[in-house]
């Protein structure tokens, strides 16, 4: 694992930041996450290990985004690539936040980090570049939507993060895309603030390519009357791991989840969500789906919190599964951990395998068997994919899914 | 003697589903224009026999075979039995989340004119088709926007079915109780459609339970099941007989046998 080696020995970056210097003290006297832990224990150890096996890459090659521009109006950013945008127009406003505003909010951030549970962004920021940290402030309306892609060249390890502050009033759809290359492993590391009454619709879709790794943390705070929505979708890594962490700091916010996760071969991808009420009134709809084909793994652990302070929480965490092999494997374990007496609170998972009648009924209307199983499992998807904004790439992420292996 | 060759040849079927017999040795032969009504009770092996003829991989044939077209089909899978005409109206019909109507309608029609060496429709063209076909069956456009038969009425599922039907025009159309759930107007609708689709070229099964659909489609041969077995075939004057006597008889035939 050349990057832990890297950490030990003190020599992982030239010329470090501030900031990569203290992520840098906080993994040094124990450079790997604990393996034992409930957030690790299912996570394939020799996978992590090749994750951790690249070097660290900071001159990226030049990018072609493989999607065509959704349209014009989209505002389309690539980070690393020396992405300056100061946007001021009649109703909204985008402006990238300077390295004082980065440095301090990063590091408010780091001062409650905990090595284990935040290993994956300790990780991240002790790595990326100045280069590779996006910042932006937004505020406004009719903003158009934003596309924001990350990825990882071949043969080698990056680091990428994303600040987003979203002012009170703004509403906006961002569409966030990751890509792994071969033989690549990727951190990419997400914080979003949303002010009062501020509205985010997010998309976040992450696809590899032969032997890719992604690790993907994305981290919201939540003020109050605002609303966040994610749609997710994570396939085609050897190893991918999206860790989600929302915190509602004063409650009265909203909070709905669709995420999705597809393994095939032997690939592990998982989903670790955890949501913070912290004040009352709080609501969160949040559903994850897995499907688990060949040999691979599918993982997803929830857990919401609802502290004493957080009365009247409406919270409600579905896992819902499908097993498409016999070799195939799906862990999930969605919690809930609630002090107060006044909630409503509901969790459930399920898995299954297609549905035999579903699949005869279609091949009775000459249908074939391989025919109805795309239709089938695209109506499963359809309601993650719907979810997604910025729709054109909808479509073509639905062909994507069925169509590559 | 019949003029032309029989459409369906079921040849003293034996079939089981886990190791447990269903069908016991059933025989039934269909010649274009004809209509079968099928009656019986409750597990007699109705719905089994519609569901083996269709192909369902969950049955497996013991002894016996099924010929359609004089070819023997045992071992086709069900969309290549679909394909070559044979169709099922199911009795409850599944309900697809997340796939158009229209879609689905259009990938079952477009797999029947390959097979029949037609061209296929794209969107616009089978929008015009389904269009004329919808009148047959009195349903509103907006159906086909839907989910296949996510949120639909039990008639508005027969209904959509009949739908199918008519688009895949098959050879031979085995109706698993579609008058089951039906008010009086729908069952109408129901009865005008299928005798709108049948002719000379097509034959028709018909399961039921009950007199009223017969009343609107008068079959030419109405068989009895029990027991996995067809004991008594007749005329349609059989069926009002059931009527009157019920079922109860069917079992004192069977402790007989």
């Amino acid at each position: 694992m050349k990057i832990i080696e890297n950490i030990k020995t003190n020599k992982l970056i030239d010329k470090q930041t501030e900031i990569q210097k203290i992520c840098h003290q906080k993994l040094q006297s124990s450079p790997l996450p604990n393996l034992k832990s409930e957030l690790w224990r299912l996570s394939n150890k020799s996978k992590i290990s090749k994750f951790l096996d690249y070097s660290v890459d900071e001159k990226d090659p030049k990018f072609d985004v493989p999607y065509p521009k959704n349209s014009k109006s989209n505002i389309r950013l690539i980070i690393g690539e020396d992405c300056q945008i100061k946007l001021k127009e009649e109703n909204y406003s985008i402006q990238q936040l300077n390295e004082d505003e980065l440095d301090k909010y990063i590091k408010e951030q780091i001062s409650c980090f905990d090595q284990n549970e935040n290993w994956s962004d300790l990780l991240n920021l002790s790595l990326s570049c100045k280069k590779n940290i996006l910042g932006l402030k937004i505020n406004g309306s009719k903003i158009p939507p934003i596309e924001i892609f990350s990825h990882a060249s071949n043969n080698s390890f990056n680091a990428k993060t994303l600040v987003i502050f979203l002012e009170k009033n703004c509403n906006i759809e961002l569409l966030q895309v990751n890509f792994g290359k071969e033989n690549s492993s990727l951190s990419q590391s997400t914080f979003i603030h949303l002010e009062e009454n501020s509205s985010l619709n997010h998309g976040v879709v992450s696809y590899g390519e032969n032997k890719s790794n992604l690790l993907n943390s994305l981290n919201v705070i939540q003020q109050k009357n605002s609303k966040y929505n994610l749609g997710s979708l994570h396939f085609k890594f050897n190893y991918a791991r999206f860790e989600i962490q929302i915190k509602q700091s004063v409650g009265h916010a909203k909070t709905n989840i669709k995420s999705m996760q597809i393994t095939k071969k032997d690939e592990q991808i998982s989903t670790y969500t955890k949501i913070d009420f912290n004040g009352p009134n709080g609501f969160l709809d949040q559903i994850n789906k897995s499907l688990a084909d060949d040999k691979s793994h599918a993982i997803f652990e929830g857990s919401i919190i609802v502290p004493k302070i957080a009365q009247k929480t409406d919270a409600s965490q579905l896992s819902r599964n499908l097993l498409l092999s016999k070799l195939a494997q799906i862990d999930t374990k969605p919690q809930l951990e609630i002090i107060a007496d006044d909630v409503k609170c509901k969790h459930g998972a399920t898995i299954s395998q297609l549905n035999e009648e579903e699949l005869f009924y279609m091949r009775t209307r000459g249908i074939t068997l391989t025919e109805a199983s795309k239709l089938q499992l695209s109506s499963y998807f359809q309601e993650i994919i719907s979810f997604i904004p910025v729709s054109k790439d909808r479509w073509d992420l639905l062909d994507k899914i069925l169509n590559e292996n | 003697m019949k003029e032309s060759d029989p459409i369906l040849e079921v040849d003293n079927l034996f079939a089981s589903t886990d190791n447990l017999p269903i069908l016991k040795g059933v025989s039934l032969t269909v010649y274009p224009g004809e209509i079968h009504a099928i009656m019986g009770r409750n597990g007699c092996g109705k719905s089994t026999l519609s569901k083996i003829i269709a192909g369902h991989p969950s049955y497996n044939i013991t002894n016996g075979c099924i010929k359609f077209s004089g070819a023997n089909i045992n071992s086709l899978e069900p969309e290549e039995r679909a394909q070559s005409g044979i169709f099922l109206g199911f009795q409850y019909p599944i309900e697809i989340p997340g796939v158009s109507n229209l879609e689905f309608l259009r990938v079952s029609t477009n797999s029947r004119r390959k097979f029949l060496n037609k061209e296929e429709l794209d969107t616009f063209d089978f929008e015009e088709l389904v269009k004329e076909k919808l009148e047959l069956v009195k349903m509103d456009h907006a159906f086909l926007s839907r989910s296949v038969n996510q949120g639909f009425s039990g008639g508005e599922k027969k209904r959509n079915e009949i739908l199918q039907m008519a688009l895949l025009e098959p050879k031979i159309a085995i109706l698993d109780e579609t008058d089951s759930g039906l008010d009086i107007d729908a069952l109408r609708i129901v009865a005008s459609g299928i005798k709108k689709i049948s002719n000379e070229q097509t034959g028709i099964i018909l399961i039921t339970h009950y007199q009223r659909l017969l009343d609107e489609i008068e079959p030419n041969y109405v068989h009895v099941m029990a027991d996995g077995q067809i004991i008594k075939t007749g005329g349609s004057d059989l069926a009002l007989e059931l009527e009157k006597k019920g079922y109860e008889w069917t079992d004192d035939f069977v402790k007989e046998m």
